[in-house]
C-alpha cells in the first residue's frame, strides 16, 4: 500500500513559505519515493528549486518514514542544531507527513512551522510506478466480503450501496464522461462469476455514520 | 392481508388497478413557476398526476418540493414529487419529507438524481447519504410505522413511494436485480425510462414482473425534429430509432405550414407508440404510461387515444 502524493505547483509553495528564509527539508523516502514527490531526488530537486528563488536550505534529510513518529525523533536528534537554525519546514511526504513532524518537534521546536510540497491523492494499489489506483477508501465498515471484493464506496463515483444507479451506460459512469466503469457493474460481474448474485440482490443500508468520519483513532495499547 | 392505504389520486387508481398515464412538468431556472403552472393546467384534464422534476442533470432550478406545491395550489393538478438523493443528507431527506406531508404533497419518486458533476454546479459537494432504494425504505418506514429511528412522528407523512426503472440498461440483469432491491424496499410502482426499442422493453418488463410493481413505462413523444435529434445526441443510453429520426426529419423539410406540421408529429407520434403501448398491455406489463415530453401539452389528447383499449 502506498499513500498517492502528487507535487503541488512550485509556485504554491512559494507562496506558502514566502514569508520565511531558512527552510529545512523533509522528503520521506517512502511512499512519496516511490510517487517521487520526495525521497532523495525530491529532496535535492527542491533544495536547488528554492536556493534558486533565493532561500537558504539550512538541512535536508530523507527519513524512511515521515508519518512514524519514532522515526522522525530519531532523524530530528541528528539535525537539532539545524532545527534551533530553521525558520519553516517543508516536507515532501503525505499529509500524515506534517502531522508527525509536528507532533515530534511539540516539545524542543514547537514554533517552526510545517509546510507541505504535495498533494495527499488517495490510498493506492500499485500495477506499476506511475500507475496508482484507489481501490480502498480506508471507511472503517469493510463491505469486500459481500460486494465480491469491489469497493462500491471506493468504485461507485456516488458511493452508493445499492446501485448499478441510471448514470451507468453500457457500463460505464456518467462521472468523467463514460470513460470509467460503473463500479457496481464491476460488482455484478464478479459476483456472476463467483456464482454469488444472491449477494448482488441484496438490499443494503446505508452507511452508519455515527460512528465514523471525526478523528478516527485506533488505539489498542 | 390489510387493505392498502389510499393517499392521493395516483395512489387510488394504481390500487383500483386502472391504466395510468401521468405526465412530467420541468422547472426552468426561474423562481417565477407561471409557465409552469400553464403547463400542468393544460396537461391536467389527462393525466392523473405529474412529476416535477428536482435539477435534472444536475442543472440548478428550483427546489421540487415547492414546485410541487405550488403546481397543486395553483393548477389543482396532482404532483409525484422527484426527489434525489444527491444534495441532502439522510436527516434532512426526513425533514422533507415530513415538508411533503405538511404541503399536501402525497406522492414522491425516489431517484439516485444525476451527479454534479454533470451539471452547472459540478464544485458542489455530492452527497448520496441515502441511495434510491434506501429513499424508498425511509419513505415506507416514516408512513406505515409512523416514525423515524423508532421515535414516533406526532402527524406522520402519507405518501406513496415509486422508483426508477431503466430497461435501456446494459447489463440488464443489474438493473433488474436492483429494482428487486427497490420492490423490497417497499416500493409502489416503478416508472421507467424513456424506451424506443420494444424487444428490449418486453424483455426487461418480464425480467421484474415476479417483483410484482405496477410499472408505468416511460414515453417521450418528440415534438418536432430538433427535439429528437437532442434527445438522440444528448441523453446517454437512449438511443431514437434511425427510422424515427428520418421520419421526424421528413415532416421537417417537407411540410412548411406550421399547424400542419404539428399535426404530422403528433400523428407520427401516435402512429409509433399506439402499437408500443398496445403490445405492452396485450402482454399485461404495463400499469400505465408516464409521458417525460415537456413543454408538449398538445399531445396528451392524443396520448389518451394511445393508452386506450
Amino acid at each position: 500500500m502506498t499513500i498517492i502524493t502528487t507535487k503541488k505547483p512550485f509556485e504554491e509553495i512559494l507562496g506558502a513559505i514566502k514569508d520565511f528564509k531558512k527552510i529545512t527539508i523533509v522528503s520521506c523516502n517512502s511512499c512519496a519515493a516511490m510517487c517521487q514527490t520526495g525521497g532523495e531526488e525530491g529532496a535535492k530537486e527542491m533544495a536547488e528549486k528554492l536556493e534558486g528563488q533565493g532561500f537558504s536550505v539550512v538541512s535536508v534529510i530523507v527519513p524512511e518514514e515521515v508519518c512514524d513518529n519514532r522515526v522522525m525523533l530519531k532523524d530530528f536528534r541528528k539535525i537539532d542544531e539545524d532545527l534551533n537554525n530553521t525558520d519553516a519546514i517543508l516536507t515532501l511526504s503525505c499529509g500524515l507527513g506534517v502531522a508527525s513532524i509536528i507532533n515530534t518537534l511539540e516539545k524542543n521546536h514547537p514554533n517552526i512551522p510545517v509546510f507541505i510540497g504535495t498533494n495527499t491523492e488517495f490510498m493506492g494499489m500499485t500495477e506499476r510506478i506511475g500507475r496508482f489506483y484507489m481501490r480502498c477508501r480506508g471507511c472503517g465498515d469493510c463491505l469486500l466480503n459481500e460486494t465480491g471484493g469491489i469497493c462500491p464506496i471506493t468504485t461507485c463515483a456516488k458511493s452508493l450501496m445499492n446501485g448499478p444507479c441510471g448514470g451507468m451506460v453500457k457500463g460505464k459512469c456518467e462521472v468523467g464522461n463514460y470513460e470509467r466503469d460503473c463500479g457496481w457493474v464491476l460488482i455484478y460481474e464478479r459476483l456472476k462469476q463467483l456464482g454469488r448474485l444472491d449477494l448482488f440482490s441484496k438490499l443494503r443500508d446505508p452507511v452508519d455514520w455515527s460512528e465514523s468520519g471525526h478523528q478516527r483513532e485506533v488505539v489498542w495499547r | 392481508m390489510a387493505e392498502k392505504k389510499v393517499f392521493s389520486k395516483l395512489g387510488e387508481v394504481l390500487a383500483k388497478g386502472e391504466f395510468v398515464l401521468t405526465g412530467e412538468l420541468e422547472p426552468e431556472k426561474t423562481c417565477d413557476l407561471s409557465h409552469l403552472v400553464q403547463e400542468a393546467k393544460e396537461m391536467a384534464p389527462y393525466v392523473v398526476a405529474a412529476n416535477v422534476t428536482d435539477s435534472p442533470l444536475g442543472i440548478v432550478t428550483i427546489n421540487s418540493l415547492a414546485a410541487c406545491a405550488i403546481v397543486q395550489r395553483d393548477a389543482g393538478l396532482e404532483c409525484i414529487w422527484q426527489l434525489t438523493v444527491r444534495d441532502v443528507n439522510k436527516l434532512g431527506i426526513a425533514g422533507m419529507i415530513m415538508g411533503a406531508e405538511a404541503l399536501g404533497i402525497h406522492n414522491v419518486l425516489s431517484l439516485t438524481g444525476d451527479h454534479p458533476n454533470m451539471g452547472d454546479m459540478p464544485e458542489s459537494k455530492p452527497v448520496f447519504d441515502l441511495d434510491s432504494a434506501t429513499l424508498v425504505k425511509l419513505v415506507r418506514e416514516m408512513v406505515d410505522t409512523g416514525s423515524i429511528n423508532k421515535k414516533e412522528i406526532e402527524h406522520p407523512p402519507k405518501l406513496h413511494v415509486g422508483g426508477a426503472a431503466n430497461p435501456n440498461s446494459d447489463p440488464m440483469e443489474a438493473e433488474a436485480l436492483k429494482i428487486g432491491r427497490k420492490a423490497e424496499a417497499g416500493a409502489e410502482f416503478i416508472q421507467t425510462q424513456v424506451v424506443y426499442d420494444l424487444d428490449k422493453t418486453i424483455e426487461f418488463l418480464q425480467a421484474i414482473q415476479k417483483y410484482k410493481v405496477p410499472v408505468l413505462l416511460g414515453l417521450f413523444p418528440m415534438k418536432s425534429y430538433a427535439i429528437a435529434k437532442g434527445f438522440d445526441m444528448f441523453v446517454p443510453g437512449v438511443d431514437v430509432p434511425k427510422d424515427i429520426l428520418a421520419k421526424w426529419k421528413g415532416i421537417k423539410t417537407d411540410i412548411t405550414d406550421k399547424k400542419d406540421q404539428n399535426e404530422a408529429y403528433d400523428q407520427a407520434n401516435y402512429d409509433f407508440f399506439k402499437p408500443f403501448v398496445t403490445e405492452l398491455k396485450a402482454k399485461k406489463l404495463l400499469a400505465g404510461v408516464h409521458c417525460m415530453a415537456v413543454h408538449y401539452p398538445r399531445i396528451f389528447p392524443r396520448l389518451v387515444e394511445v393508452i386506450k383499449g
